[in-house]
């Protein structure tokens, strides 16, 4: 999932300075599980903003609403009727949310309110750590199911490098080097041999280097387009 | 001591159905009184306490306080320790916008202690008295 971190209280004071009635906008995928921007933290956050801004003695009415997901827009067409009364939206959904909202409602300021880390996983309570770049070409089937790309500090191929000790990345003692990972994982399956066929340098193309990605399916589109 | 010598506290009080809100009906039965401006939120266990029950409590009043069963002594092992957590993630909320921390709080008591449970809530009443109305109150 999308992990996030919401912003420090006084940067999302400052963005809404200006305004006296906002929209908190949460939303129920990843944010939500990531403890972020789902509902219970829209509701707290919005407690926050109003005690702080009372505090001031300058009033802020906080709407509160939390949907199914920011980053579809039927959902977020939802609650036109609700946007069209604010004067502008805190999102705290990841980056891709805050964008569609943003272009969902083309005359409204969009805020945001969190800080979109990583794509990774829960690894315990509090605790996140990243597993994918979305580089665009996947190579797990070669790595045991531990992605290079992601979880190797300089991303290489055919690792580990010199700087893997005892198994952790000599870019940062707490973190498990990937190669060494990968290494054991293969051992286990009884596969480790198949590390010694040389995989060939990444083509990046697939990744950023190409500028912003596009997915069309047209298997799956429909007659209106859309 | 507050500006306002007539500055009653508004305090919300959330306590566990095991053992704050029985000291309280202990407290009633003993016909003990305590400050009228004090609501009382029963809950199943202290560990059902939230950050945004504290943060919605405060909106309202002065200051809120979870009453939980004695330490190492919850009914369903950790709910009061997990309260303590709430209450110290609530502190760092408070402290992020410049509002008082000791406005919330968490106290033990058990189901027999009547007079714990008055004690406890006059105390923090006169601590809120010391420290004035709630700045960060939204609904007046």
């Amino acid at each position: 999932m999308i992990i996030a971190e919401r912003k420090p209280i006084d940067e999302i004071l400052g963005f809404l300075s200006k305004h006296q009635k906002v929209l908190v906008l949460g939303c129920g995928g990843c944010v939500t599980v990531c403890l972020a921007g789902g509902e219970k933290e829209v509701g707290i956050l919005g407690s926050e903003l109003a005690m702080a801004r009372s505090k001031e003695g300058r009033p802020l009415e906080v709407v509160q609403k939390t949907i199914e997901r920011q980053c579809d827009f039927e959902y977020l067409e939802g609650i036109r009727h609700i946007v069209k009364d604010v004067d502008a939206i805190l999102s705290l959904a990841c980056g891709i949310g805050i964008q569609t909202c943003a272009e969902a409602f083309p005359d409204k300021i969009v805020w945001p309110g969190v800080n979109t880390k990583f794509l990774g996983v829960n690894l315990n309570v509090g605790v996140w750590a990243e597993r994918c770049q979305a580089c665009g070409q996947c190579v797990l089937d070669k790595t045991g199911g531990i992605c290079p790309v992601a979880r190797c500090s300089k991303s290489i191929f055919n690792g580990p490098c010199g700087g893997s000790q005892n198994g952790k990345c000599e870019v940062d003692p707490d973190t498990d080097c990937a190669w060494a990972l990968i290494h054991d994982r293969l051992a286990r399956l009884g596969e480790v041999d198949s590390l010694r066929e040389i995989m060939a340098i990444k083509d990046w193309s697939f990744s950023r280097d190409g500028g912003p990605r596009k997915l069309v399916r047209e298997d799956l589109e429909l007659e209106s387009g859309k | 001591m507050s500006a306002d010598a007539n500055f009653q506290p508004k305090i919300v009080v959330f306590a566990c159905e095991n053992s704050g809100w029985l000291a309280a009906e202990h407290a009633a039965s003993l016909g003990l009184s305590y400050p009228e401006r004090v609501e009382l939120i029963k809950l199943p266990c202290s560990g059902k306490i939230d950050v945004i029950y504290f943060m919605k409590a405060l909106e309202k009043s002065d200051g809120t306080m979870i009453m939980a069963c004695q330490q190492e002594n919850c009914k369903f092992l950790k709910g009061n320790v997990r309260a303590a957590q709430r209450v110290r993630q609530t502190q760092n909320l408070l402290k992020e916008i410049g509002i008082e921390e000791d406005r919330v709080g968490i106290f033990y008591l058990a189901a027999n202690m009547g007079h714990k449970f008055v004690e406890i809530v006059q105390n923090f009443y006169d601590k809120m008295r010391e420290l004035g109305p709630n700045p960060g109150k939204v609904i007046k």
